[in-house]
């Protein structure tokens, strides 16, 4: 069934893309509801979690295959509501994805990885089954520091190491969990870093390492709904989990952050989620104490997004579901080297 | 002024020889500065004209409804009904919020409709069932006023009264009604004595196992976000509050998260005031709201003993009253 799944190569996704100096080509179409992308360094492989599961796209070729499927789904939002299913993903090294979850009830979900190769060696075959992951992280249960548990695993950041994710279950403490590596393995998940507590606003959701390593980068999304250009991106110790320095960046629902391995340069996708019309691709230009948000390019509800070793950027799209269609109008799309 | 020793004015004399006067103020302990628009600066002058036409009846058509009458410093800004009433006893169908720290919110009414203060303002003078005026009538009725008159002219350099410049004094006002440095914030900055033991249980729970600060968050508990947290659910005719606004869905029965400082003071609570007592608030939650298909996913059962109940009621009546209550009276008013 999902195998079947037709995908647009390079059709004529609806973006609302009005570049400024950057072009998004659409490289996939036809996603359900993309939350995650991963780029594995040694194939160039491109992993996108989608509602459907893990899909993995040869961007040479063109084509991509279901990688991992079989996840439960789950409902995020109100209305307008999305099915959501396996949310963050990253590479724990050359050849296992961790996969973080957001298709069961908080206090169930849990953190994953997969050995996913280096061969495609699903490509002609059945996707790996969900639940034969060879490490489980998780469940975060209900305990005094989560009245009701974790879960909505969406950021997923690891230096091989340890493995950071956000949390966006419960509001009060918005918390970043983290795995500690013993003996080449990774190691229980424990709440870490409350991310309410040290910023006083809602939601982090994406996570990277700085270039460096030294610094944990934070995307902290904020209340969707409002108010406006509440979104913070924070930096943390990631051995104390101090927060080493917050800045308003003016944006509404920071969903994706990546750094140019080529210009260095700082990358967040906004999402925008009751303005939609203002989200897009931004560069973060740090200048002391403040960011100027730069807009590269108008995105139709973009979250996660990934630079390549070129320097080619992806970025997962929602898009919009035209009206009486079933179709899921998510892409993935790339703005080619020079960000 | 009772907050004067904290606010500092220093006179500018710009180029055009119009004297404004920059305001600066100090926030009490535990809140951020004001936000103040650059297009309406505080002065004084202004805030003290601000708080004439805040407790002035002669806005209304039957002057004797003022923004007093439905936000009385006496009941916390708010008037200790269900809801608010209006000239000849006419009453809407929401609860007055408390005009306390407004001046922080991102949004203002119940349901986000009105961005800034400035355009709050005017609202209630035209509502029908609150003061039932025409702004052509008010803006009359006030330029027959010599004392307005000279105190617009000064403050503003308008020759007369004109309903920009009424919202901005009011807003000026309003941004005056502040409470902040209450035990809460003494205890936060490190005063261990400023909580009894029972508000800081309470203060543990509100944090954690009570999951109240999932939404009453940051300095002015509020994460100025909209919430269904199943109140007035389950009638035919309920409010749709945020949906009417945003047209999401989502938002159906959503309301803005209010302040909790000096929550004490402002009963009784929710939008439609259907709640007397704050421990019935704290029943409410516990029980997790009235189920209906929108209900926040924050809100659910909380398991929590009688005695935490009592507990976080009294972090919330202790912890979030200040001995800095601004606790204005109406000044004498312009003839
Ligand atoms: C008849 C009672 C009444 C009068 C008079 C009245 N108000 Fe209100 N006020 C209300 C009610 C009720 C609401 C909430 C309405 C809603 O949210 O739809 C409200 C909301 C507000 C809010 C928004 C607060 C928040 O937390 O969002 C402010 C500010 C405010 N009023 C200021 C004023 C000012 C200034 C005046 C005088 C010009 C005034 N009001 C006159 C009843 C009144
Ligand atoms: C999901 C977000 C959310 C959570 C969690 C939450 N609140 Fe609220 N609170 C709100 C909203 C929104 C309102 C206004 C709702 C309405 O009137 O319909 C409100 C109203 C109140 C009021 C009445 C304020 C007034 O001026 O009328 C009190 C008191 C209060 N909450 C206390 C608490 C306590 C105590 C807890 C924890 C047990 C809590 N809240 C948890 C969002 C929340």
């Amino acid at each position: 069934m999902l195998r079947s799944m037709a995908f647009l190569l390079c059709g004529s996704i609806a973006l609302t893309a009005v570049a400024q100096d950057a072009k998004p080509t659409t490289v996939l179409g036809g996603i359900d509801n993309p939350c995650g992308v991963a780029v594995q360094a040694a194939t160039g492989h491109i992993f996108i979690a989608a509602h459907s599961g893990v899909w993995r796209l040869d961007p040479k070729s063109g084509k991509a295959h279901a990688e991992i499927a079989g996840f439960p789904t789950d409902i995020y939002g109100k209305g307008p509501k999305y099915n959501i299913g396996p949310l963050g993903l990253a590479f724990w090294d050359d050849e296992h994805l961790i996969v973080g979850d957001g298709s069961r009830p908080d206090g169930d979900e849990l953190v994953r990885i997969y050995k996913v190769g280096k061969d495609a060696p699903h490509a002609d075959h059945p996707p790996i089954k969900e639940d034969a992951a060879v490490a489980t992280l998780g469940p975060i249960k209900a305990s005094e520091e989560t009245a009701k548990g974790e879960g909505n695993f969406y950021g997923v950041a690891s230096n091989g190491k340890s493995i950071f994710i956000t949390c966006n279950g419960d509001d009060t403490k918005g918390w970043i969990a983290k795995s500690t590596a013993a003996n080449g393995k990774p190691g229980a998940l424990k709440l870490s870093v409350a991310t309410k507590v040290a910023t006083e606003v809602d939601a982090p959701v994406p996570v990277i390492f700085s270039l460096d390593g030294k610094d944990l980068v934070v995307g902290q999304m904020g209340e969707v709904s409002t108010p406006p250009g509440d979104s913070l991106l924070s930096i943390y110790d990631p051995e104390t989990g101090k927060l080493k320095k917050n800045y308003k960046t003016g944006l509404n629902d920071i969903a994706g952050l990546a750094y140019s391995p080529k210009t260095k340069k700082l990358y967040a996708t906004d999402y925008s989620w009751s303005d939609p019309k203002a989200g897009g691709l931004f560069r973060l230009d740090i200048d002391g104490d403040s960011i100027k948000a730069v807009k590269i390019a108008s995105l139709d509800k973009p979250t996660a997004c990934a630079f390549d070793k070129n320097g080619v950027l992806y970025v997962a799209v929602f898009g919009t579901v035209a009206e009486g269609s079933d179709k899921p109008a998510g892409a993935l799309v790339k703005f080619d080297s020079g960000l | 002024m009772k907050f004067s020793p904290r606010f500092s004015f220093a006179v500018l004399f710009g180029l055009s020889l119009v004297a404004s006067v920059a305001f600066s103020a100090d926030p009490p302990l535990g809140l951020p500065s004001v936000p103040v628009p650059s297009n309406n600066p505080m002065t004084a002058e202004k805030i003290s004209l601000g708080k004439q036409l805040y407790f002035d009846g002669r806005l209304s058509a039957d002057n004797k409804v003022s923004c007093a009458s439905c936000h009385d410093p006496a009941k916390g800004f708010s008037n200790g009904d269900q809801f608010a009433t209006g000239v000849e006893g006419k009453k809407g169908g929401r609860n007055s919020p408390t005009v306390i720290n407004t001046a922080y919110g991102a949004l203002q009414f119940w349901d986000g409709r009105a961005k800034t203060l400035e355009d709050q303002a005017l609202g209630p003078i035209q509502n029908p069932i609150e003061m039932n005026m025409t702004l052509d009538a008010v803006i009359k009725k006030l330029n027959g006023i010599e004392g307005y008159k000279t105190q617009f002219k000064k403050v503003f350099g308008t020759d007369g009264v004109t309903s920009d410049v009424i919202a901005k004094a009011i807003a000026a006002y309003e941004r005056t009604v502040i409470s902040g440095n209450a035990p809460y914030d003494k205890f936060k900055a490190g005063d261990t004595k400023a909580l009894s033991e029972a508000a800081q249980r309470g203060q543990k729970l509100f944090f954690g196992k009570a999951h109240c600060s999932a939404c009453h968050a940051g300095p002015n508990f509020s994460d100025n976000s909209f919430h269904n947290i199943g109140v007035g659910m389950g009638k035919k005719d309920f409010d749709k509050g945020r949906a009417d606004i945003s047209k999401l869905a989502g938002d159906t029965g959503a309301f803005k998260t209010p302040t909790l400082r000096e929550i004490a003071k402002s009963g009784p609570y929710f939008h439609d005031g259907s709640v007397k007592t704050l421990e019935e608030v704290v029943d409410h939650y516990a029980k997790g709201g009235i189920p209906n298909e929108w209900l926040d996913e924050e809100i659910f059962n909380i398991k929590i003993a009688p005695t935490e109940k009592a507990d976080l009621v009294k972090f919330m009546t202790e912890g979030l009253s200040s001995l800095d209550y601004p606790d204005h009276k109406a000044p004498e008013l312009p003839k």
